[in-house]
């Protein structure tokens, strides 16, 4: 256990400062504070102060995490704060499932499994501070484990995670599909209701597309009419909306 | 002996013209075939008798048996001229028990709805890109996430209001889409009809 213990408090205190500075700071959460689980469970009037004052807490908790000489007292302080996070959680889960937590900075995610294991993740280390430790701070785990909570903070995906996934979709290009060797049929549709053929004779179409099918580089588009079937010939190449065709049939039953 | 799709194309090969005739359409004016697509005028707010939206139960011969997400019981007839649609025109043996539907057409007298149109699975959602792999969009709609399969030869995309393309690539991570397409029940996925894309 040796420096694990004493690591911890600046982990917790790192993250109790985000939080409560973005709480009370935040021009942006202010303004969507209303929208919050907070708001569903103090009232969107009194949203904004609760805020404040679990900043206030907050930032209360991680001074006395931060100035020696570390009490266990302290980290008790920190798990209580973070028992409380997961608490509110499973609140915001169930009361108000769309509602985003407002946790450290706004967005309008609803909590999910990584606000979770965050708030876990805070309740783990400040237990784990409690022990008393003479050892001095491991550097690399307290690295590690503030790593680990970013990369679980869903207000910071739009700084790394979504510019990685473009850089991958870039490199691997998952869309890049060779061309379909036939045309979609939603082209063809284009096409044809942007024509006069269709126009003239949209009003009396009953159904949705009945039959299609390709032959002399015409594609064959048919639809119900009441009585009557409305067939329509789409050119394949080309966009000259003029260029398609319509007759109304009666219905060829028994041919 | 000719198919009917040789008569068809006959037809619109043979007589057929940029636009309708008003000969080919009897008396019909506009006022006409505006009178004859009104019915009866329906109170706001009371359900449109000639449309059903719900799940099928069972498919019996040619009527599928459709539970609404009211708990209303339909049968909906399906004839020859019933247009289907599940990511495209589909045949009637692609309706399977469990797929969703909304149908369109004219009630008949003992309830029976005899459909003009049905779609099946047919969805219509909005959210942002959270991820491209495999030739499928994660899609956060809302904070669930809906898997979207590009389906090749059916899947267009159509940028702006620019004609639709089979090329889906300009699509981007936490860019905002409009999908159209057809859900597989009791999943979270879609296959893609079209995407649009406001840029």
């Amino acid at each position: 256990m040796h420096g694990i213990a004493a690591s911890q408090p600046y982990v917790i205190a790192l993250f109790l400062v985000w939080a409560g500075l973005m709480k009370l700071l935040s021009r942006r959460m202010r303004a969507g504070a209303g929208h919050t689980a907070l708001a569903r469970l103090a009232g969107p009037a009194r949203a904004v102060p609760a805020f404040r004052l679990v900043a206030l807490a907050e930032l209360a908790v991680a001074a006395v995490l931060l100035l020696p000489p570390l009490l266990p007292l302290e980290a008790a302080a920190a798990a209580a704060l973070c028992a409380g996070f997961l608490a509110y959680l499973v609140y915001a889960h169930v009361a108000a499932p769309t509602a985003s937590c407002g946790c450290l900075g706004a967005h309008s995610r609803p909590v999910d499994l990584r606000a979770f294991a965050r708030a876990a993740f805070l309740l783990v280390a400040s237990l784990l501070a409690i022990p008393a430790d003479p050892g001095p701070p491991l550097a690399t785990l307290a690295l590690a484990e503030a790593a680990v909570l970013l990369a679980l903070s869903a207000e910071l995906d739009r700084h790394w995670l979504i510019p990685l996934r473009r850089l991958l979709v870039r490199l691997r290009r998952p869309l890049a599909a060779p061309p379909p060797a036939e045309v979609p049929l939603a082209t063809s549709l284009h096409l044809l209701y942007r024509s006069p053929a269709y126009c003239s004779a949209s009003a009396q179409l009953t159904t949705d597309v009945q039959d299609t099918w390709d032959e002399d580089g015409l594609r064959f588009v048919v639809y119900g009419a009441r009585e009557r079937t409305a067939v329509f010939a789409v050119p394949l190449t080309g966009d000259d909306p003029s260029a398609v065709r319509v007759s109304l049939v009666r219905e060829p039953t028994g041919v | 002996m000719r198919s009917r799709r040789d008569v068809l194309k006959s037809a619109v090969l043979g007589g057929g013209a940029g636009v309708v005739a008003a000969t080919a359409l009897g008396s019909l004016g506009p006022e006409a075939a505006f009178a004859t697509t009104s019915g009866p005028e329906l109170e706001p707010g009371t359900p449109d008798p000639d449309f059903v939206e719900g799940r099928i139960r069972s498919i019996k011969d040619n009527t599928l048996f459709v539970l609404g997400s009211n708990m209303v019981f339909h049968r909906i007839r399906v004839v020859d001229g019933t247009s289907l649609w599940k990511l495209g025109p589909v045949p009637f043996d692609q309706a399977k028990p469990g797929d969703g539907l909304y149908a369109r057409g004219v009630r008949m007298p003992d309830g029976l709805l005899a459909a003009e149109s049905v779609w099946l699975n047919i969805v219509n959602i909005k959210g942002h890109i959270t991820n491209i792999k495999d030739q499928t969009l994660h899609l956060d709609h809302n904070g669930k996430e809906v898997l979207c399969h590009v389906v090749a030869g059916k899947s267009v995309a159509i940028r702006s209001d620019a004609p639709p393309s089979a090329d889906l690539s300009m699509l981007k991570v936490s860019q905002h889409v409009q999908i159209l397409g057809a859900w597989r029940p009791d999943t979270n996925e879609v296959d893609i009809a079209t995407v649009f894309s406001p840029h």
